[in-house]
């Protein structure tokens, strides 16, 4: 499937209109200021973005969340694993600091954060673009980066070997931690969020 | 004291709602990971009311509501969810939860909505 730049940038724009949604919703949730920006979206060969995140060796947690619906899509957040203590201890209201290591209750919070992005994504294409988009319960998976990425992108590459990918950095005020979002829609289905806003080819 | 049944997947947010529950005069008599566990809590432990999830494994929240109307239609459900859609919304009011509550939300907003849906007895 080729994406012509018209069509790239209305995807653009529909994916930043939905991260922003995200990223309220996320920012009530810890109580604290946190930005999600949309660093770029460009169609990626499989081999090449895979063998890109092979290269990166750091431990991490990675929230993998799959869609159901008429857009088919999958979502990974990934952020250091000392950055999910500390998304821990703002979630439970705690000083930053009292998590000291990855435990059930950070694996249970960095599932409801994926939760809570994954949903307040879809809202927003649900609503303004007519589509039909559930996300299913989130896996958390700890792991280097490139094993997270792999694992994201293993079922995508039976059905293709080109992937539409939806880069993100994540800043949470008065820390230092950069996390990910990665956001994949398949591209069969891409045709339909195109048609809600009007470009038929 | 009003007795309340808490079912989330997510353990945190379990205990998250119940410190806002017993802060708020509540006391939380149970909790379970999804529809298939909120029922059984539901049928052994026989609380006033339930804040129920919907995504979940297994058994999702609506099927979760739909089994506990089954077996109590007078149950008092109240749908506590990230999810802001509304066939989402359609499908939790007509299998008859009593109020739906859109996460993160405010403290008041899950106690208004359970207060005002025990004052309906």
């Amino acid at each position: 499937m080729v994406i012509s730049p018209e069509r790239l940038r209305m995807l653009e724009v529909i994916m930043k209109l939905s991260i922003d949604n995200a990223s309220r919703a996320l920012s009530k949730t810890l109580r604290t200021g946190a930005k999600i920006t949309l660093s770029k979206i460009y169609m990626a060969d499989f081999n090449e973005a895979t063998e890109k995140m092979n290269t990166d060796t750091r431990e991490m947690t990675g929230i993998i969340v799959n869609f159901k619906g008429n857009l088919g899509c999958k979502m990974l957040f990934m952020l250091p694993l000392e950055g999910s203590t500390i998304l821990t201890d703002y979630y439970l209201r705690q000083p930053v600091g009292t998590t000291k290591e990855f435990n059930a209750d950070t694996e249970s919070v960095s599932q409801e954060l994926g939760n809570i992005l994954a949903s307040h994504i879809s809202n927003t294409l649900v609503s303004d673009f007519n589509a039909t988009l559930l996300p299913e319960p989130p896996q958390v998976h700890n792991d280097y980066a490139g094993i997270i990425f792999s694992s994201l992108l293993l079922e995508q590459g039976i059905y293709c070997d080109q992937l539409l990918l939806v880069e993100t950095i994540f800043e949470i005020c008065k820390t230092e931690i950069t996390c990910y979002l990665f956001l994949l829609p398949e591209l069969a289905s891409l045709g339909k969020l195109l048609d809600a806003i009007g470009e038929r080819k | 004291m009003k007795r309340i049944l808490v079912v989330d997947d997510a353990k945190v947010v379990r205990m998250v709602i119940k410190q806002i529950l017993t802060r708020n005069g509540f006391l939380v008599v149970g909790e379970a990971e999804n529809g298939r566990e909120a029922l059984e809590k539901y049928k052994e432990l026989k609380p006033d009311a339930v804040t129920m999830d919907i995504v979940m494994p297994e058994i999702d929240g609506i099927q979760g509501l739909k089994d506990i109307l089954d077996y109590d239609k007078n149950a008092k459900v109240v749908m506590i969810s990230a999810i802001d859609q509304r066939d989402a919304l359609q499908a939790a009011l007509l299998n008859g939860a009593c109020d739906f509550v859109v996460k993160p939300f405010e403290d008041d907003r899950m106690v208004s909505a359970l207060n005002s849906v025990l004052a309906k007895e």
